[in-house]
């Protein structure tokens, strides 16, 4: 207790409001201290209890998913009538504004109890194999979803973000007009629809079909502008690559049914209570294999769809979208399916001993990896792209070292602060005809018109690089470093997350000071977005900035003429509301359960299970403390002061480097210090060549083999299966005299016919 | 007496309606006389609704009350035929009187009652459908008899004025009558020679009594031939080998929207009759399901009935499958494919209903295919009724020739799309209906040891793909027709409205195959052996 | 019937047809009575087969229509029920309506073609 108090004096210096934080965490802490190893457990048994018998939910939460499918079919139908307006986006705003409200009533009633907290609503038997009498015998699916809190903090955002960005969008995409107008917005339900089927599912057969039509919408927005050939690669390449992490994601599934006998989240848990029980008792061996490699299979495809190490190649690609696309698939929501997915099935990863150490590492390699390469690009969404692989890594550690409500805090920040980030270099995209190149854009905050977006970028950026106190970026990020930090087998990757916490830092202010303050300066894209894949010219539908002056379409030529174009009330609006809402989750840190209110959300969720509680049991049968600590300082606490510190540096270092002295946007001091780094910075710039180096150990030699086969192919297999359709063929054209036409003919095949068969049955019964 | 007549509901709401069309059809109003078919849509959908609502099923069935050894079946049986009724009334609008009307509305012709057919054909269509209500509730030969022909005298007539004004056409029509007519009366004397004998042999033609008589005194050699005529004479109706050669001639000849009915209608009475007979004579379910014990009976058919049945449904999907490879008329494609389909199902037929769970419930498998095949074949047939070119004499008729659907994606949209989706469907293409639909066949065929069948239901399942790829490549695949605007979509907007459902209903229940396999499930459920023992000495009095 | 009284096995239905009830058809005159069924069928089934005029085709089919009724018959008094023969009367009920039908269509063909030679209804084939 003693330098918990010499450390609260020194703070009280620093800032007083931290300071009472400290010493209530402190406090906290202290009544954790006694004998919490026997109180784990008892509280981990109560736990298993709360969560095994789900409630009967009420059929109107089925509305949630049901109202953007409404909003599909509503777009869909605007472009089967050629609709020429923007009516498919206030139709899509109305249909997921009431979609987010219904989320709210849901959240508020499970909050106060109404809806058990889990509860099961069954919508109707979807999918009901059975093979034999019994519950042993058959596969049920229906579609019913599986409401508890950690349902209602994921469709609280993803609804709410999704609102947003339909309204964001119904101004940035209003160049395209018309059908490409419809087609994006029925995509975009259909995410939203997608998503809640995979974020509320009772079974993992619907995660399945949410996982998969996420992935569908995912690839159908990424190549919206088909007619470029970047955006058609970009949206193979996601597709190929999520593929592997389907793979595996089905194979977990299928195991899971047959090891469980049931893929409906109810049952499952309960079928591994005695496992976990075994887990709580130490005894280890008694869980089987199989179990074991659920989870694993279970964590390919989370990797997949969040694009982990090895698979996050296709995220940054992923850009060739149009930007709210980005903003809400590509970083607040569907990338995040996989984080949900480890919280969702965190019982079943509690009993893998190796599944979680890898995702904290897999986690804690791509975090620092993808911040690397972010901070050589020079195209501001690419390296917002690589935050985001960077900071899914954060979540990932975050589960992985056993703080699932860090990570899930993570996730609820990080969806609006990245949100906002996309969102503002979407408009800088939009307001300077596609123009991204960091080199080529400065001081865009002060230009007139563009105040806005300039404080949204820069409360984004605040947010990412984890500025201290105000931000809640900060706090989340906390969480997961003292996570890391307090778990005595992860401490290597608090090393790694605070590292990369500082060169986050650096990377988000480099794009801040570099294209949003300083001398001002621009050269417009050679493109306009929606450009390349529009295939209904560009001047209906416009909005007053754009026909003013009459920028679309003239590239480098119209340079002397181009006026950036200021966002309009849609956009600011969104930057606005999603400004404050970065900051109002803060004040959730201190609301509701003991580490904020998303804690008290995940405690009663399938994300906690009695998880810590049970760890740390298993582990001090082991004869370990279960908490580590920084330099001898309590780790949650430290990180406050060190992430913080970290913070500041990575910023100031981008002060330095990329605003103080500069005076044209293309030169900064960073310049003159990248002969010392030697190749390392062109290495990065060039993405460590990983993408290379798939090519050449996966692509080309598959090519090489598709190239062999196809001669085997050609030369044997074509042969026999022409043979194969060769005799179908003849025994057709031999069989065709028999329909002669003419009656008589048919009645004597009749009858003959009539004859022979009552002779082959007479002939067998003989 | 009263209790039975509730059980025939839905078939009194029929009559009603089809007499009202034969009034409201011959009014000199225009509108009056367009007025028919949707008299007949609201009697189709008050049958349908009827039969939910009134239709007794499961244990409250008794021997009075209709069929006891299907009990379930009514009930799923004629909900079913509604819901696909309906749809092929959507194809009949312009099928009959099209020329006249025309005429009329130029006022080239005086409105004449006995020159025009639409009161006659709504209400044909209504008798017939009437009919295949009456077999699914079936349970004494003499109903069964009367019911098959009610189901089938309407369709001969159909068919003869379906050709329209123009000569080529009617001709067609007429000679694809002249064919369906005289073979469909050979058929119809067959199996009721073969209804005479399984009289002979048990003293009834109460099925119950007849399914009594067989299980305990054994088959007997007249009932065995009375068995086996009985089968062959209601392939004729199923299209299936060797009764099958009328088909592509018919379903070429009669318009696209009286074949259409042809291939669901009689095809459905032909299926609905088999299995009635077969339960009277094989068949009983393992114990277990829902607590219920059939006694009698063996686990499967007996074995003459099933070799007759393994060899007809081998020969049928083969034949079938082969002979639609090279053709060029869309019609004969599907005819032939109808041919084949029927080969799939009695697959399930042969299987029985196992341990009666879905998978291995070859009754219910065909049940559910029924159906399914009933949805899906009207988008087909939709489409081409859908279509139509200029005849040498100037009159509009229907396209046929798969010259004519090249390329329909891109030019009707409307009609291009159900064709490729149904075409799929039919095919068995996962996810689409027809694969859910021939799904639990193979399970069943598979779990009842029909290994070597399975496998021929495999390759023909393989064969069948070349010629719906073919379909599907004509219309999505491949460009227009120089000459395609000789094509042109229908005036009645209904053949596109049913194409449409149709292919949605393909996509959209797949979300709720779960319940359609569940209420097939349901309907082949035995009778429950409490109420059987003692119902069946009751009925054998009556 | 002395006959049939002097055999053992069926003296209770010798003391029925006293009262007035038929007494039921022995094994054996069955059999002629399925001959002559078997016979009308088979000659019905030729006839379809061998003639080319549609009428006289479909007074063949009506022949095997027949065939059945009399083995019905037969069969009802065999078994000394009156199922047989209700439904007998059916099935002249059904003979007629389809007699009706073919009627209309055959005057229906003749009025185009001018013929009724089944075999010039041949146009569709394959």
């Amino acid at each position: 207790m003693g330098f918990m108090m010499t450390l609260s004096t020194i703070l009280a210096t620093l800032a007083s409001p931290i300071a009472a934080l400290a010493q209530s965490e402190a406090a906290h802490a202290a009544s954790q201290e006694a004998g919490h190893a026997a109180e784990h457990v008892a509280h981990a048994a109560e736990k298993i209890e709360a969560i095994a018998a789900p409630g009967v939910g009420p059929m109107w939460l089925l509305l949630i998913p049901v109202l953007p499918l409404v909003g599909f079919v509503l777009s869909a139908l605007c472009a089967a009538f050629r609709v020429k307006s923007k009516l498919p986006a206030w139709l899509t705003v109305l249909c997921l504004g009431a979609s987010f409200a219904v989320t709210l009533g849901m959240y508020l009633q499970v909050s106060s109890g109404q809806i058990a907290n889990p509860s099961v609503a069954t919508g109707f038997e979807w999918i009901k194999v059975a093979w034999g009498a019994g519950d042993a015998h058959s596969i049920i699916a229906n579609f019913g979803l599986y409401i508890d809190s950690l349902t209602c903090l994921w469709m609280l955002f993803v609804t709410g973000l999704a609102t947003l960005i339909g309204l964001y969008a119904s101004e940035y995409m209003a160049g395209d007009v018309g059908a490409g107008y419809c087609r994006f917005y029925a995509a975009f339900n259909l995410f939203v629809f997608s998503m809640s089927c995979l974020v509320m599912g009772d079974n993992l057969l619907l995660l399945y079909l949410g996982w998969e039509g996420v992935g569908l919408c995912s690839y159908l927005l990424i190549g919206y502008f088909y007619k470029k050939p970047s955006a058609v690669e970009a949206g193979k390449k996601a597709f190929i690559v999520n593929r592997i992490g389907d793979l595996g994601l089905a194979l977990g599934l299928m195991l899971t049914a047959v090891h469980f006998g049931s893929i409906e989240y109810s049952v499952i848990f309960a079928k591994a209570q005695p496992y976990l029980a075994a887990l709580s008792e130490g005894r280890l061996g008694d869980i089987p294999a199989v179990v074991q490699l659920i989870p694993v299979l279970l964590m390919i495809g989370a990797f997949g769809k969040s694009a982990q190490l090895p698979l996050y190649v296709w995220l940054p690609d992923a850009m060739e979208g149009p930007t709210p696309v980005s903003a809400l698939i590509h970083a607040a929501t569907m990338v995040t399916a996989g984080v949900y997915l480890v919280a969702r099935a965190y019982p079943l990863f509690l009993l893998s001993e190796t599944a979680l150490p890898i995702v904290a590492w897999t986690g804690a390699l791509t975090a620092l990896l993808a911040a690397t390469i972010g901070m050589a690009q020079f195209d501001i969404k690419r390296i917002m792209a690589y935050s985001t692989v960077s900071q899914l890594g954060y979540m990932f550690a975050g589960l992985g070292v056993l703080t699932s409500t860090g990570a899930a805090f993570h996730v609820f920040t990080h969806a609006f602060f990245k949100a906002m980030l996309f969102l503002s270099c979407g408009a800088v995209m939009h307001g300077f005809a596609g123009q991204l190149d960091l080199r080529k854009l400065s001081g865009v905050g002060s230009m007139p018109g563009w105040r806005v977006v300039g404080i949204a970028m820069l409360v984004g950026c605040l947010n990412l690089a984890g500025f201290p106190v105000i931000t809640s970026g900060y706090w989340s990020k906390d969480m997961i470093l003292g996570g890391a930090f307090a778990n005595p087998h992860m401490v290597a990757i608090g090393w790694i997350l605070l590292i990369t916490a500082g060169l986050t830092a650096y990377y988000t202010f480099r794009v801040y000071f570099r294209v949003f303050v300083g001398p001002k300066y621009f050269e417009p894209g050679d493109e306009v977005h929606g450009h390349a894949g529009d295939d209904h010219g560009h001047d209906h539908g416009h909005d007053h900035a754009h026909a003013d002056h009459g920028d679309r379409g003239h590239g480098h030529d119209a340079h002397a003429h181009f006026h950036p174009h200021a966002p309009g009330w849609a956009i600011n609006t969104v930057l606005a509301i999603l400004a404050v809402a970065a900051f109002a989750v803060i004040g959730l840190r201190f609301v509701g359960g003991h580490e904020g209110w998303v804690s008290g959300l995940i405690e009663h969720s399938s994300a906690n299970y009695g998880g810590h509680a049970m760890y740390a049991a298993a582990a001090s049968h082991g004869g370990e403390h279960a908490h580590a600590t920084f330099f001898g300082y309590d780790a949650h606490q430290a990180m406050m002061y060190v992430s913080g510190v970290v913070g500041f540096i990575g910023i100031a270092v981008a002060f330095v480097l990329h605003y103080a002295g500069r005076t044209t946007a293309a030169k900064s001091r960073a310049d003159a210090l990248l002969p010392l780094v030697g190749p390392l910075a062109k290495w990065a710039q060039g993405k460590w060549y990983v993408d290379e180096l798939y090519n050449a150990i996966i692509r080309v030699p598959l090519l090489v083999a598709a190239h062999v086969f196809h001669l085997i192919d050609k030369a044997i297999v074509d042969g026999i299966v022409d043979l194969f359709g060769w005799v179908p063929k003849f025994t057709g054209s031999s069989l065709r005299p028999s329909q002669s036409g003419v009656l008589h003919g048919y009645a004597l095949s009749m009858a003959g016919g009539l004859a022979v068969l009552v002779l082959i049955v007479v002939m067998v019964m003989r | 007496m009263m209790d039975r007549l509730a059980y025939l509901w839905p078939e009194i709401a029929l009559f009603i309606a089809a007499c009202v069309v034969m009034v409201v059809g011959i009014s000199p109003s225009v509108a009056t006389r367009k007025f028919a078919a949707v008299v007949a849509g609201l009697g189709v959908v008050a049958a349908g609704i009827l039969a939910w609502t009134t239709t007794p099923s499961g244990n409250a069935v008794t021997a009075s009350s209709g069929q006891v050894l299907l009990p379930g079946l009514a009930l799923y049986a004629k909900v079913g035929i509604a819901i696909v009724a309906l749809l092929l009334l959507l194809l009949k609008p312009g099928t009959v009187d099209r020329a006249e009307e025309a005429a009329i509305a130029l006022g080239v012709q005086k409105f004449d009652a006995l020159r025009t057919n639409r009161a006659e054909f709504f209400s044909f269509f209504l008798f017939s459908v009437m009919g295949l209500m009456l077999v699914a509730g079936a349970d004494d030969l003499i109903w069964l008899f009367l019911a098959l022909e009610l189901t089938s005298l309407p369709t001969y007539i159909m068919v003869a004025i379906s050709g329209g004004a123009g000569r080529e056409p009617a001709a067609r029509a007429q000679e694809a009558s002249v064919k369906y007519f005289f073979l469909g009366a050979l058929g119809a004397a067959v199996f009721l020679y073969g209804f005479a004998m399984l009289y002979g042999a048990t003293g009834s033609t109460n099925l119950n009594a007849i399914h009594l008589s067989l299980t305990t005194g054994g088959v007997s050699g007249l009932a065995l031939a009375g068995l086996l005529m009985s089968v062959l004479g209601i392939c004729f109706k199923i299209a299936a080998v060797p009764m099958h050669f009328y088909t592509p001639d018919v379903y070429q000849g009669a318009s696209p929207s009286v074949a259409g009915f042809l291939a669901f209608v009689p095809k459905t009475a032909g299926f609905l009759s088999l299995l009635l007979l077969a339960s009277a004579v094989g068949w009983t379910w393992a114990p277990g399901e829902n607590g219920l014990t059939v006694s009698g009976g063996g686990t499967s058919l007996p074995e003459p009935l099933r070799i007759l049945f393994w060899v007809i449904a081998a020969l049928t999907m083969t034949i079938g499958n082969v002979l639609a490879l090279q053709q060029k008329s869309v019609r004969r494609i599907l005819a032939y494919s109808s041919i084949a389909h029927s080969g799939y199902m009695l697959v399930g037929l042969i299987a029985g209903p196992g341990d009666g769970s879905f998978t291995k419930n070859g009754v219910a498998a065909v049940l559910f295919y029924l159906f399914c095949y009933g949805v899906m074949n009207v988008g087909t047939f939709a489409v081409l009724s859908g279509l139509e070119r200029k005849t040498r004499d100037g009159q509009m008729s229907e396209i046929d020739s798969i010259e004519d659907i090249r390329g329909l994606c891109a030019t009707h949209p409307r009609l291009g799309w159900p064709m490729a989706i149904c075409s799929l469907s039919l095919l068995g293409f996962p996810p689409l209906l027809g694969f859910w639909a021939k799904l639990p066949l193979f399970t069943s065929a598979i779990s009842a040891g029909e290994i070597i069948l399975v496998i021929v239901l495999g390759l023909n399942s393989a064969i069948a793909a070349f010629y719906y790829l073919r379909l599907f490549g004509a219309v999505f695949l491949e460009k227009p027709e120089a000459g395609a605007g000789e094509v042109t979509a229908s005036p009645f907007v209904s053949r596109r409205v049913a194409a449409m459902v149709s292919a949605a209903l393909v996509v959209a229940l797949v979300v709720v195959v779960g319940q359609l396999t569940d209420a097939s499930r349901k309907a082949a459920a035995p009778k429950a052996e409490p109420a059987a023992s003692a119902t069946i000495p009751a009925s054998m009095n009556h | 019937m002395n006959m049939l009284a002097s055999i053992p096995g069926v003296l209770d239905a010798a003391v029925l047809a006293q009262a007035s009830a038929p007494a039921p058809m022995a094994q054996s005159q069955l059999a002629h009575y399925m001959f002559i069924s078997a016979a009308l069928f088979a000659i019905g089934l030729i006839g379809f087969l061998t003639r080319r005029n549609l009428i006289i085709m479909f007074l063949c089919t009506e022949l095997m229509f027949q065939a059945a009724g009399v083995a019905l018959i037969a069969f009802s008094r065999f078994h000394m029920n009156m199922t047989g023969q209700t439904f007998v009367i059916f099935i002249l009920t059904v003979a007629a309506a389809e007699a009706a039908m073919a009627l209309a269509l055959v005057v229906l063909l003749f009025r185009r073609r001018e013929s009724l030679n089944a075999e010039e209804f041949s146009e569709m084939k394959g």
